[in-house]
């Protein structure tokens, strides 16, 4: 911009103030214009009408009866208080008769014709004041000139009353027009420039910059509101994310230790001829592939700490869910000799990820089937709370988690003294948590179905999901 | 099988190659997505092996111009990139199938053979038939030398999947996927136990078993 305005005039709000007092402005001109016509110039064509048909009548007297009539026409006029003006003149222009001294018509060409004057009274007082007044001159058959008016003092003061009146309004139309334009734009300025030095913050670094909502339910609190939750979730996605990559960083360290360890004495052993190289190869390969299960179970559980919420979610039918997991597991339980059932109540609905929720349960399917010994049974539940939460709940009869443990084995890599020599990486109900939670969500262990003999406690694992909004 | 494989990692393209062509194929290799239009464009091959990421083009626009042209080979997108958007992103391009590395080549050779199986059966069958077992996809019916074979709805599947892959090897992670559709690993060998329920019945009884263990890759439906 060449020229700097003033801020204030740079605003949008000014920009859009300035506009729509002009088209306010245009609008009320055309109406106080329209007002003025049809009121003050009404006001005139109806004087002029009125003189014409005065004037029309005389004539007529005059053609009908000649000079005398007209003259006796006219003094019967001036005694009956008529508002009109008239004056009878020869054809020289001498004045005859009439009931003012001379023509207003300076020079008369003999065509019929309009002028405005002024006539002479005397107010209350006897006080002589001016009135504005308004005539037509005509020259009759025989050369005579007449000439009729009207004071139209009256009418003038109630136009110029208009005009007043009309000013006033186009003026207040501007004045509070452009008050309220300035009152609007520093509202709007002041609410914009909190938002700007917002964004300004967060730009700058300050992730922890927050808008103030004034509560004035409008649509700036709905934007600081906005931004203010867009900002809340980014803050706790980027610590999502720097928790992750730790996470990942010392989730891998232990089981690349691991490998690395079974490598080195494999080779040791392969080179002393104590060890078959295929058969330490093979088992590379089964390490590394237990590393990689590793990591996408460690990366699918800091990406849904890091989202905080489930990826793509869907309505769904979780009774739909737990019989096609139900159906995967039941040929694995009858193979190892247990006894398994599911307990699906139909026609509820959650919202959730499929495939997040399937992997879930399955991790809850192996981990019961793998602890569960043959003769024992396991038993899959979808049901509705009386709270209105959905549960997904698996439990078995295997020899469950004590109490005091039960906190400990949701986190990553903890596995109990007695279940280090099954397979599995230690993240299964890690995962299983991770998913209840970014459904909204909850993981529950408890005791199973109790100790029978040498069977039991059991465990039974539930993933509470929220009612469906 | 002429196979082109789209690959900027050359170490990957040069063990893939390999492999192939070990396995009887004829390989031919590109190196970025430009190269691999070109190459796509200019000869006939019955799969394309393509990287997603690459420089210069990536895989998807590769495969979305190719297919845009009219080209109908089959697709197996290789992607870093495994969560399910990214799937459905591959295969919605164009893709025919998506294996996500790090991954075990006989996964790749099971997919690729699968792939070029998926070419030549244009029409829509209704019968299959695979040496002396045939299944009837109207009636939903099996026999094997004449003997109805009573299947659960997912053995069917399972079967179906089978016998359209006759004579190739299917892995584990192919089953889960393509007949239940879940993409992720069960830690248990679930598969396995569906398979060999599958097998006591089709195979038992039968002098001759027609469902396969392939050791390290998994299984195979022989004539």
């Amino acid at each position: 911009m060449a020229m700097r305005l003033p801020r204030l005039f740079r605003t949008t709000p000014c920009r859009l103030t300035l506009l729509f007092l002009a088209l306010f402005a245009a609008a009320a001109s055309a109406f106080l214009a329209y007002i003025y016509v049809a009121t003050a110039g009404e006001a005139r064509r109806r004087t002029d009408q009125e003189i014409t048909r005065e004037m029309s009548s005389l004539v007529a007297a005059y053609d009908r009866a000649g000079m005398d009539a007209l003259n006796q026409s006219l003094i019967e006029r001036a005694a009956s208080e008529r508002p009109f003006l008239y004056l009878l003149m020869g054809p020289d222009g001498k004045r005859i008769s009439g009931s003012i001294a001379e023509s207003p018509v300076e020079k008369f060409n003999g065509q019929p014709s309009w002028t405005s004057f002024s006539v002479t009274d005397l107010d209350v007082m006897g006080r002589p004041i001016k009135h504005p007044a308004r005539g037509f001159q005509e020259r009759l058959r025989d050369g005579e000139i007449l000439f009729v008016g009207a004071d139209i003092g009256e009418d003038q003061a109630y136009v110029v009353k208009i005009v007043r009146a009309l000013w006033g309004a186009g003026a207040l139309v501007i004045v509070l027009g452009l008050l309220g334009g300035v009152l609007v734009s520093r509202n709007v300025s002041r609410s914009m420039a909190s938002l700007t030095d917002v964004v300004t913050a967060v730009r700058n670094g300050d992730l922890a910059a927050r808008a103030r909502v004034r509560g004035a339910r409008d649509e700036f609190d709905e934007l600081a509101e906005g931004l203010n939750e867009m900002l809340d979730r980014l803050e706790r996605s980027m610590a999502g994310h720097r928790h992750a990559g730790d996470a990942i960083a010392h989730d891998l360290r232990s089981p690349l230790t691991r490998l690395r360890a079974r490598l080195e004495s494999a080779a040791i052993n392969v080179e002393a001829g104590k060890a078959d190289p295929q058969e330490a190869l093979d088992q590379a390969v089964t390490d590394t592939d237990g590393v990689l299960k590793t990591f996408a179970a460690v990366l699918a559980i800091a990406r849904l700490q890091a989202a905080g919420e489930a990826p793509n979610p869907v309505p769904m039918d979780p009774a739909a869910l737990g019989a096609d997991i139900a159906e995967l597991y039941e040929p694995l339980c009858e193979d190892k000799e247990i006894d398994f059932k599911a307990e699906l109540v139909p026609d509820l609905t959650i919202r959730g990820n499929q495939e997040f929720l399937a992997q879930a349960l399955s991790n809850l399917l192996d981990n019961a089937v793998k602890y569960t010994p043959a003769g024992g049974a396991i038993m899959l539940r979808v049901r509705r709370r009386s709270s209105g939460e959905v549960e997904f709940s698996v439990t078995d009869t295997g020899p469950g988690v004590p109490e005091e443990d039960r906190a400990r084995v949701v986190e990553r890599f903890v596995r109990l003294e007695n279940s280090r020599n099954e397979p599995g990486s230690g993240l299964g109900l890690s995962l299983v948590a991770a998913v209840a939670e970014a459904h909204g969500g909850r993981l529950e262990l408890a005791e199973g179905p109790g100790k029978v003999g040498e069977i039991g406690p059991g465990l039974r694992v539930a993933l509470v999901l929220p009612r469906a909004a | 099988m002429r196979i082109l494989i789209v690959e900027d990692d050359l170490e990957a393209a040069e063990a893939m190659d390999r492999g192939l062509t070990e396995g009887g194929h004829d390989c031919k290799r590109a190196a970025d997505g430009e190269e691999g239009l070109a190459a796509a464009r200019a000869g006939e091959f019955d799969v394309m092996i393509v990287d997603r990421m690459m420089p210069k083009m990536d895989g998807v626009t590769l495969i979305e111009t190719i297919r845009r042209e009219g080209d109908q080979t089959p697709v197996l997108f290789l992607s870093a990139l495994g969560e399910i958007n990214d799937r459905v992103a591959g295969l919605k391009a164009g893709g025919d199938d998506y294996l996500v590395k790090p991954y075990a080549f006989a996964e790749l050779i099971a997919r690729v053979e699968a792939l070029s199986r998926r070419r030549e059966t244009g029409s829509v069958q209704t019968l299959l038939r695979v040496g002396e077992l045939e299944m009837d996809l109207i009636g939903r019916t099996v026999h094997r030398q004449g003997k109805e074979i009573d299947l659960q709805p997912r053995e069917f599947q399972l079967l179906e999947f089978m016998m359209r892959h006759a004579g190739q090897s299917v892995t584990r992670t192919m089953l889960l996927e393509k007949v239940w559709e879940y993409h992720f690993d069960p830690q248990t060998n679930v598969i396995d136990v569906h398979i060999s329920r599958l097998r006591s019945k089709i195979d038992k009884g039968f002098d001759r078993p027609m469902l396969q263990t392939v050791r390290g890759a998994g299984y195979r439906l022989d004539a």
